[in-house]
């Protein structure tokens, strides 16, 4: 797919605008290259910190690997559950519109890639802040995103409603599943003051237990 | 029968057996037409393939945890847990369908053993369908937490999630095959304008009281019996800090360790 083009595709996703007739697969093709670009330019900027090109690679290629690996393994649960509440002629339907959303989501963090990569440069942060500013970034981006799916999945709801609970529980299971793959592929910042790799030896761990385990500290006030 | 319409020859047993089950997610074999003859039309001998088989992959994804875990009881562990997932389904099933079957003619029900069965099996293809669905995010989990309270609180979440959509799809069955009975040809055809899915309510005002307290009933020994045929068959997942055993020594209880093992994640 030409530069161009995938930029008209990505405007046009963004806009709403009613793609000129583009074939199922096509749409699909250029679905999955909008998030490999965009995503693999922001995973990028992130892993910029500190100045390395390898963390930046490795950041580059994970972040589209974190978001089409949650995806992939979240969908077969929910394809049961659309089948057993009666969706199952609608789940093309839906899949398109959980994977626009997807799309959108590398669009607007890439479209935030600039303002990480100024932060980095102009204010001098530490790794902790570089963290913060990172995860700032997701959040907006994901609120942004929500846009798109409201947009996107308005049609079906007004068809069927119970596709409201079944969007509910996606998120549920989709979040659940991203944060643990988020920490599994680790570190996507690095700290400067550790050896640059794409997985961290002790990242095998639960994101779930970690927190639990941080929360406690404080609580505890140790 | 609508089994029989759906049958293409030379289909291999377990290729016919998935299409019953995808027919019973669809909720097809549980509209109202089909349930005519006072029973669910499914053959439980070739649906029976294909749970065992979902139930082993689900096992597989279970034992992962141990497979990868360093001093863990290892590959063993992955064996076990393929056995053991169906034989919790079908050890449960073969203890409480008499006592089901018992209660339900004494509350009055005109389920015959046969269609009791024949219901009890589509519930088990629900339960296993949704199950081994997950079954991929338990091996993700598995292969990444080193901590064996999670893995244990994990499943039973996946275990019940599975298990009350199960019970969903046997309740809506269950009132349905009631009303079944009751329509005459005519409405039953535009009844099935709608064809509404296979958890998907009809119509509160058809739910009869005896069928809520059949399924209640139900429901209760089902849970009890299934839980603690699960705490007697372990262990499943494998805790890392214990050599490999088939089976554990009887102590204790299901709920007790389901405490334990909340009470371990949050200290």
């Amino acid at each position: 797919m030409t530069t161009p083009t995938l930029l008209r595709r990505a405007d046009a996703l963004l806009r709403d605008l009613p793609e000129p007739e583009v074939p199922a697969a096509a749409a699909w093709r250029s679905r999955l290259a909008i998030v490999t670009t965009f995503g693999a330019l922001y995973g990028a900027t992130m892993g910029s910190y500190g100045e390395r090109p390898l963390q930046a690679t490795y950041s580059a290629l994970k972040l589209p690997l974190m978001l089409a690996a949650s995806f992939a393994i979240s969908l077969p649960p929910f394809f049961v559950a659309n089948t057993l509440f009666g969706l199952r002629d609608d789940f093309r339907r839906v899949v398109g519109a959980l994977a626009t959303t997807q799309a959108a989501l590398t669009l607007i963090l890439a479209s935030l890639a600039p303002v990480t990569a100024f932060a980095y440069s102009a204010c001098g942060l530490d790794h902790r802040r570089a963290v913060l500013l990172n995860g700032l970034m997701f959040a907006v981006a994901s609120l942004g995103a929500q846009v798109v799916l409201r947009r996107s999945y308005r049609e079906l709801i007004a068809a069927r409603p119970a596709h409201r609970a079944m969007l509910r529980a996606w998120l549920a299971v989709y979040v659940f599943v991203g944060i643990q793959m988020g920490w599994v592929l680790r570190p996507f910042i690095g700290d400067p003051g550790l050896k640059t790799q794409f997985f961290r030896e002790d990242s095998w761990t639960n994101a779930y237990v970690a927190v639990w385990n941080m929360v406690a500290g404080v609580l505890s006030g140790s | 029968m609508a089994i029989v319409e759906a049958d293409r020859e030379g289909d291999a047993a377990w290729a016919k057996g998935f299409r019953d089950l995808d027919r019973i997610l669809r909720g097809e074999l549980t509209r109202l037409p089909a349930l005519r003859d006072g029973e669910v039309p499914v053959a439980p001998g070739r649906l029976t393939w294909v749970v065992v088989g979902l139930c082993m992959a689900y096992g597989a994804c279970m034992g992962t945890f141990s497979l990868l875990s360093p001093q863990g009881p290892g590959l063993m562990q992955v064996v076990a847990s393929m056995v053991k997932v169906p034989l919790l389904f079908y050890l449960t099933l073969v203890v409480t369908l008499p006592s089901l079957y018992v209660l339900n003619a004494l509350m009055g029900s005109r389920l015959s053993f046969g269609s009791v069965f024949r219901l009890l099996s589509a519930s088990l293809g629900v339960n296993v369908a949704v199950l081994a669905s997950m079954g991929p995010i338990v091996a993700f989990f598995s292969a990444c937490t080193t901590s064996y309270p999670f893995m244990v609180l994990l499943n039973v979440a996946v275990f019940a999630t599975a298990g009350f959509l199960a019970l969903g799809f046997l309740l809506q069955t269950l009132q349905r095959l009631s009303i079944a009975r009751t329509l005459t040809i005519a409405t039953d055809l535009a009844a099935d304008d709608e064809a509404p899915g296979a958890i998907h309510p009809l119509t509160d005002q058809y739910a009869g009281r005896r069928v809520r307290a059949i399924f209640r009933v139900w429901m209760v020994l089902f849970g009890l019996v299934g839980a603690q045929m699960g705490w007697v068959l372990r262990p499943f997942i494998g805790d890392p800090s214990r050599p490999f055993a088939w089976f554990r020594p009887r102590q204790s209880n299901f709920f007790e360790a389901v405490l334990h093992a909340l009470s371990a994640v949050f200290s």
